[in-house]
């Protein structure tokens, strides 16, 4: 008897922490019934949130249940158990996407209409009509560089261009939240690069990001924040500056009878000198000091930023062990 | 608004059918019926009107019902196929409406073909001199809404399996409708009275194309036009099995994962 009212009042408490959020996802399941007709859990349990005018990268392994989530998040998929809200409202819903920009992960588009047609369409189903939809269609198509395939039929564009018309379809109607899956998928690194602005000025209009890519590159150049997910449950969520931080390495390379373990992280020597690693720009100061003082010589400090594929594969790793 | 989103997505469907050639294969089609009935009007053909007006009334009825069910059955199939449904129900739109818009969009397309085809039918027999009557209006009508039923069959059919099952499903109902259901009725006089309810709930199952083609009072001259009354039943009929065949597709639709 207890049971029921107490739910009722997590669901209104989990609710209205999720309305400061553009995207709250609590304990997620989803679950997809194979060719063969086993049943697979995609999702298990993932709960996480996105504020407001983030930029949130979503990474995981191929097959970890990135796609399964952003299908969840627009209602493509019925989640078996959990809850996800949209601006706090319910995922899915009519009204969430009337707020939302989605990049499919695969670029398909109707081989026989335009670009322009295609985003004519699609802008007519966001509710935008006439001319200021024309207009807005010509002016994105233009802004992701097609400009010039406006009449063409997308059946003669290449994948790179469709990813482009993919990508101008989601910004239709200015949505406040954006929701892309692989989203580099078959640019070029011009392409990219123009994404990539185009994306952080959105941001700083307001809107916020949610991707989810392979490419560590861009998750380095565009995110805030990054949610690590692997069989379908989260195992990290860092923020990306205090992760470069974590995975930054300091070392130098000295002369002279200076010992300087205690600090270090790894020391060798290679060519008569001795080379060190930190962990830590203050571990780094000491030994410099240290070196100093015991009267060696300093002939050269690095500073190395960490690799963010070195720290996915040790991550997803360590997971899966 | 949602007017406006059917018409949208109606139009979509209509551009991709013209971009494909399915009309222009349809105009050819029928250009090429023009053709054959001049040569054999040059030749001349006289007395075999009703030939001439019952082989008119075949090709269009048959022309008419392929494209019907090529439009209707690869609709969504495709759309779930090529993972273009993804932009689309990201949009503000429900379920619904994207499958009554697109199966309008299948009908509107079904109905210019088949008008472009009448069209191209009439000019061939104004090559035998062929009067028409009144009655052929009434066959153009019932026959667009046959083909509205045409299109729902194939549409729910493409919902519920592949492509190339839902094309032959719907080809072998539609061009064995009448054997179809002259044998139920065979089946229903024969069975055991514990069974006619079997063929009787089958046969009402079915959809009843049959009833939609009244080509032989086209045909032949003095039949006269079906009773109005005939007409709004047949109508009716249309409109409730549509409703039927789409909650039946819209249910299976609605809830899937894609």
């Amino acid at each position: 008897m207890d049971s029921k009212p107490k739910e009722t009042c997590e669901v209104t408490e989990i609710k209205l922490s999720m309305e400061a959020s553009a995207i709250a996802v609590h304990d997620l399941h989803v679950q997809y019934r194979s060719k063969k007709g086993k049943s697979v859990e995609a999702v298990q349990g993932l709960s996480f949130s996105v504020g407001r005018g983030e930029i949130v990268g979503f990474l995981g392994p191929n097959g970890a249940g990135k796609s399964s989530t952003l299908k969840a998040l627009m209602g493509f998929v019925q989640p078996k158990a959990g809850r996800a809200y949209v601006f706090g409202l319910d995922c899915g819903s009519i009204d969430s996407r009337k707020r939302i920009g989605y990049l499919p992960e695969v670029a398909m588009y109707y081989p026989y209409l335009t670009p322009l047609e295609t985003l004519t369409l699609y802008g007519e189903l966001q509710g935008l009509f006439g001319s200021s939809l024309r207009k807005e269609a010509t002016e994105l198509l233009e802004q992701v560089g097609l400009g010039e395939s406006l009449r063409k039929q997308n059946r003669s564009l290449s994948k790179g261009m469709l990813q482009r018309v993919g990508i101008a379809q989601s910004l239709l109607g200015s949505p406040e939240l954006l929701i892309l899956d692989e989203v580099t998928s078959g640019l070029d690194p011009v392409g990219r690069k123009e994404l990539r602005n185009l994306l952080k000025q959105r941001q700083k209009q307001g809107a916020t990001l949610f991707f989810s890519s392979h490419e560590l590159s861009e998750v380095d150049m565009l995110c805030d924040r990054i949610l690590l997910i692997n069989q379908g449950k989260l195992i990290e969520e860092r923020k990306l500056d205090t992760l470069k931080t974590d995975l930054r390495h300091f070392a130098i390379t000295y002369s002279g009878d200076v010992i300087l373990n205690d600090l270090a992280d790894k020391t060798w020597s290679e060519s008569g000198n001795l080379h060190t690693t930190f962990q830590n720009k203050e571990l780094l100061i000491q030994g410099v000091q240290r070196v100093q003082l015991n009267g060696g010589t300093v002939i050269d400090i690095i500073a190395q930023e960490g690799s963010l594929e070195d720290y996915f594969v040790e991550t997803i790793g360590k997971a899966a062990a | 608004m949602k007017i406006r989103v059917w018409k949208s997505l109606a139009r979509g469907v209509l551009l991709d059918a013209i971009r494909r050639k399915d009309l222009w294969v349809v105009g050819i089609l029928g250009f090429l019926v023009v053709l054959c009935a001049g040569a054999l009007g040059f030749f001349g053909f006289d007395g075999l009107e009703v030939f001439a007006k019952d082989l008119a009334v075949s090709v269009l009825g048959g022309f008419s019902t392929i494209v019907a069910i090529m439009v209707s059955s690869r609709g969504m199939t495709e759309e779930i196929k090529n993972r273009t449904l993804y932009p689309l129900l990201a949009r503000p739109i429900s379920r619904f409406d994207l499958l009554f818009g697109k199966f309008v969009g299948a009908v509107v397309a079904t109905w210019v073909s088949f008008l472009i085809l009448a069209a191209m039918t009439g000019i061939a027999l104004s090559f035998f001199h062929v009067h028409f009557e009144a009655v052929t209006l009434q066959y153009l009508f019932l026959k667009m809404i046959g083909l509205t039923l045409v299109c729902a069959v194939g549409q729910t059919l493409s919902l519920v399996m592949t492509n190339s099952a839902a094309i032959t499903t719907s080809l072998i109902v539609a061009f064995g409708s009448t054997l179809i259901t002259r044998a139920l009725g065979m089946g229903y006089s024969s069975a055991p009275p514990s069974m006619q309810a079997f063929f009787k709930a089958l046969n009402a199952v079915l959809p009843q194309y049959g009833l939609f083609d009244i080509g032989s009072r086209v045909s032949y001259s003095g039949w006269g036009t079906a009773p109005l009354w005939v007409v709004g039943a047949l109508t009716a009929y249309a409109v409730a099995y549509c409703g039927f065949m789409f909650i039946l597709g819209w249910t299976k639709f609605n809830k899937q994962a894609i």
